[in-house]
């Protein structure tokens, strides 16, 4: 039974990414060009990130607050790094695509800093889709009532990516990919990532 | 042998003559031993059609001989895939626990439905099996990478990927219907299999059609000019 069940689950899940990929071939997204970044990223504040991963600071609500206070803080705090890595995901999807189009450049050197631009936003992704799902799962499940609360510090790395690190390296890799474009317009980049 | 048959055969030679064209050889060998055993082996089966104790042994040595470059070909794909996506630890398990997962199903598989061959044939039919539950796998999960990682659908080893996962899927959908109807779906099997793989090889030609870059290597790259420097330490300064 178990084996007819699973046979039956595995067509279906080949069925459908066989639909998923022919929508892809349809619906061909046209190529992401250096204007088409800029204006679709979200900040993503790194010294909050930081904070919200630093032990010492979840130490001292856990110290200061009463229990019940202690679980409604950090179940904000969870919200707020969930939303980080949301950002942290989009904009590294937005520089996948782009790095994309740049690997297809017949300059060599765009051609490699795309590549390395685009190793760096799918670390980011992988780290961001982890981490994402980790505290999702803790949100829905209510960790805080079945356990002692989960501490936030735990999500620095996952998959052993270290997301706040491998986002720099994203920022870095981005810097050098669009070090061509006017000093205003570079300005502008290195603040909205 | 009909007219029909001949597709797939024709449509291979064209994907290799591709193939070819791209040296591939040199980037997915694995692949390209595929087609390049695919064009011999349709060849040897032709040659043969006649002959029935010939084309009997031909037919099997080739659908083993298939069985073991579909693996490869996986293997391949994967490596070439999450090689360029993470060095952690487990991605190198991935592989072994796809195939263990497909030898498994298909054991489960055979040990309900009753087959009419035995000894060598029967292991090699459930290798079969087991290799279209592998290349379902692989072209599901890979499938699946592409929105959550955001990576692009357009490359090489996802049209390879796509190829196989197509015919798979409809290959299993089809043996699963056939162990239920029995030989009254005989006729409709092998027409479906005959149009699954012409549509999968098309769409490998599809994917090979378009020319794709090799990585540049470093060492070939020049210098950036100072002025570009500049600018590159002058955003990191603000970033910090």
């Amino acid at each position: 039974m178990f084996s007819i069940i699973s046979t039956w689950l595995i067509i279906a899940w080949g069925a459908l990414s066989c639909i998923y990929m022919l929508r892809c071939a349809w619906s061909r997204f046209p190529k992401r060009d250096v204007d088409d970044v800029i204006p679709f990223l979200y900040p993503v504040d790194i010294s909050l990130a930081q904070s919200l991963l630093d032990p010492a600071t979840e130490f001292g609500f856990r110290w200061k607050l009463g229990p019940r206070q202690f679980r409604e803080a950090q179940r904000k705090r969870m919200r707020l790094y969930l939303e980080l890595t949301r950002r942290m995901a989009h904009n590294a999807k937005v520089l996948v695509q782009f790095a994309d189009a740049e690997k297809d450049s017949s300059d060599p050197r765009r051609a490699s800093m795309a590549s390395v631009l685009q190793e760096r936003a799918i670390e980011v992704r992988l780290y961001s889709t982890l981490a994402g799902l980790r505290l999702r799962f803790w949100l829905l499940l209510r960790a805080d009532i079945l356990n002692s609360m989960p501490a936030l510090a735990n999500l620095r790395t996952a998959g052993e990516i270290d997301g706040l690190r491998t986002y720099g390296a994203l920022k870095t890799a981005a810097a050098a990919a669009f070090v061509q474009l006017p000093p205003d317009e570079l300005d502008s980049l290195t603040r909205s990532l | 042998m009909n007219i029909p048959e001949f597709i797939p055969s024709c449509l291979l030679v064209a994907l290799l003559w591709l193939l070819v064209r791209r040296r591939v050889y040199v980037t997915l060998p694995c692949f390209f031993a595929y087609a390049a055993f695919a064009v011999g082996a349709d060849a040897a089966r032709f040659a043969v059609h006649n002959y029935h104790d010939a084309y009997y042994l031909i037919y099997w040595v080739t659908e083993a001989g298939y069985d073991l470059l579909g693996i490869l070909v996986m293997y391949e794909v994967l490596q070439t895939v999450l090689g360029n996506l993470t060095r952690a630890w487990w991605a190198r398990l991935i592989f072994p626990a796809v195939l263990i997962a497909g030898i498994g199903m298909s054991v489960g598989r055979a040990s309900i439905v009753p087959s009419r061959l035995s000894g060598i044939l029967f292991y090699i039919a459930v290798g079969e099996i087991a290799v279209r539950f592998v290349q379902v796998f692989v072209f599901a999960g890979l499938a699946t990478l592409v929105p959550v990682v955001g990576l692009r659908w357009r490359q090489y080893p996802f049209g390879i990927a796509t190829g196989f996962g197509l015919y798979a899927t409809v290959m299993l959908l089809t043996t699963t219907k056939f162990s239920d109807f029995g030989t009254r779906f005989k006729f409709l099997w092998g027409v479906t299999s005959l149009v699954a793989y012409s549509v999968a090889v098309l769409i490998w030609i599809w994917f090979f059609s378009v020319p794709q870059k090799t990585q540049t290597l470093s060492s070939k790259l020049s210098a950036p000019s100072p002025g570009d420097l500049e600018r590159y330490k002058d955003a990191l300064r603000r970033m910090r």
